[in-house]
């Protein structure tokens, strides 16, 4: 593709993108419908290059990302069905804006996990950082350690379990989706929440604006048994429920098609 | 005639008609909600409900921002199945305005029917950006 020099030397492309080298390394070992992608000397675009090489072009659905290395933004941006297993830790920003795919990753991550995603799964073995599942829309967020502060912040959908504790502000300006904190909770939570449903089962340190408790249901409880089954999680805790009291300010000053969404 | 003016998107009014599955609801009870999304449940159609829009049943196309109205009598208790089921149908078809736009706005590879259809086609690996007559771009 035609790129736009500037005096700087950088090249953009035509979506106004630096694409300093735009070819996929082609190092990825496929062996029918299965692929080994080593990571260990690539580049982070070089990674996702060719990582949307293999499923996009070369079909195949079940890919092995080993030696991740905690770089940042790996997986991200895959808008199809398929299975990805990080074999190691990805760092920042990973899977984020996914739609389709099913994620293992087997190490811990940093920031912003999943951040955006539509749809799909993605399940880490470890801990998981700070605003896990930010802005998430659609599926499942699954992580098997501790979670950071502001985990679920303006999530807009989706399911995020942690089964060890959350940080503070975690559901921050929640709209909606669903979170189940197997541990305890600091200051904070579901602090402007609009929508959605947060369970605990350990301590609150405290609740932030308009989030109050609620009563649990057989919905509830379906809902939470039908998670942990399919993720072989074992027997959930007792969990106590939590939810949008629905009298801040800002409530009144939703768009018309916000308002039906979200209440 | 003046266009009717509403204050939400309506799926019909983008496409300029309305669906049959709109009407009918044979068509879209075969559906497998199961098998369309991924993992062992809805998955993120465990967000998607039956809605109202204009006094009419409807359900929300995030895709295309617009409700998608539902003409027919929906059995009690199958409200929110009936909607995804109406949904998916929507996007499975191609025929949501978000989706048709993809042709020619995508800017990066993807599957242009979305990950609920295998082997749909790509698009988004040639855009180019459009020609303004007698504009230059500003030099960096």
């Amino acid at each position: 593709m035609a790129g736009v020099s500037t005096k700087s030397g950088v090249v953009y492309d035509a979506r106004g993108l630096v694409e300093p080298d735009p070819e996929p390394p082609m190092t990825a070992e496929i062996d029918g419908d299965s692929a080994v992608i080593d990571a260990t000397d690539l580049t982070t675009r070089k990674i996702n290059l060719e990582l949307k090489r293999v499923v996009y072009d070369e079909g195949v659905n079940n890919v092995t990302i080993v030696n991740p290395g905690s770089k940042h933004s790996l997986g991200v941006g895959i808008l199809k069905r398929c299975n990805i297993t990080f074999e190691g830790s990805p760092g920042w920003y990973a899977c984020g804006l996914i739609d389709g795919p099913e994620v293992q990753i087997n190490g811990r991550v940093g920031w912003s996990l999943g951040e955006n995603m539509m749809s799909g799964s993605v399940v880490v073995e470890g801990p998981a950082g700070s605003l896990t599942g930010a802005a998430l829309r659609g599926g499942d967020l699954v992580v098997k350690g501790n979670v950071g502060a502001r985990t679920g912040i303006d999530q807009k959908g989706g399911t995020i379990i942690a089964l060890g504790s959350a940080g503070i502000n975690t559901g921050f300006m929640m709209q909606r989706g669903r979170q189940i904190i197997c541990g305890d909770v600091n200051d904070g939570l579901g602090d402007s929440m609009y929508d959605g449903v947060i369970y605990v089962g350990g301590n609150v340190a405290s609740l932030g604006v308009d989030c109050v408790p609620g009563e649990m249901n057989d919905d509830d409880v379906e809902f939470i048994n039908r998670k942990f089954e399919i993720y072989d999680l074992g027997t959930p805790p007792d969990l106590k429920k939590f939810e949008c009291g629905k009298v801040l300010h800002n409530y009144d000053a939703l768009e018309p098609s916000e308002r039906k969404l979200v209440l | 005639m003046a266009p009717k003016h509403t204050v939400a998107i309506d799926a019909e009014a983008l496409a300029g008609k309305r669906f049959e599955y709109q009407e009918d609801m044979s068509l879209v009870e075969d559906l497998d909600l199961m098998e369309l999304t991924p993992g062992k449940d809805l998955n993120w159609l465990e967000d998607i409900h039956l809605l109202v829009e204009d006094g009419t049943p409807a359900v929300f196309d995030r895709n295309s921002n617009s409700f998608l109205k539902i003409y027919f009598d929906i059995p009690e208790g199958r409200e929110d199945e009936i909607a995804r089921k109406v949904l998916m149908k929507h996007l499975i078809s191609g025929n949501s305005y978000g989706i048709q736009l993809k042709e020619k706005h995508c800017k990066y590879h993807q599957v242009e029917l979305g990950p609920w259809v295998a082997d749909s086609k790509s698009v988004g690996d040639n855009w180019t950006p459009p020609v303004l007559e007698g504009w230059e771009p500003p030099l960096h």
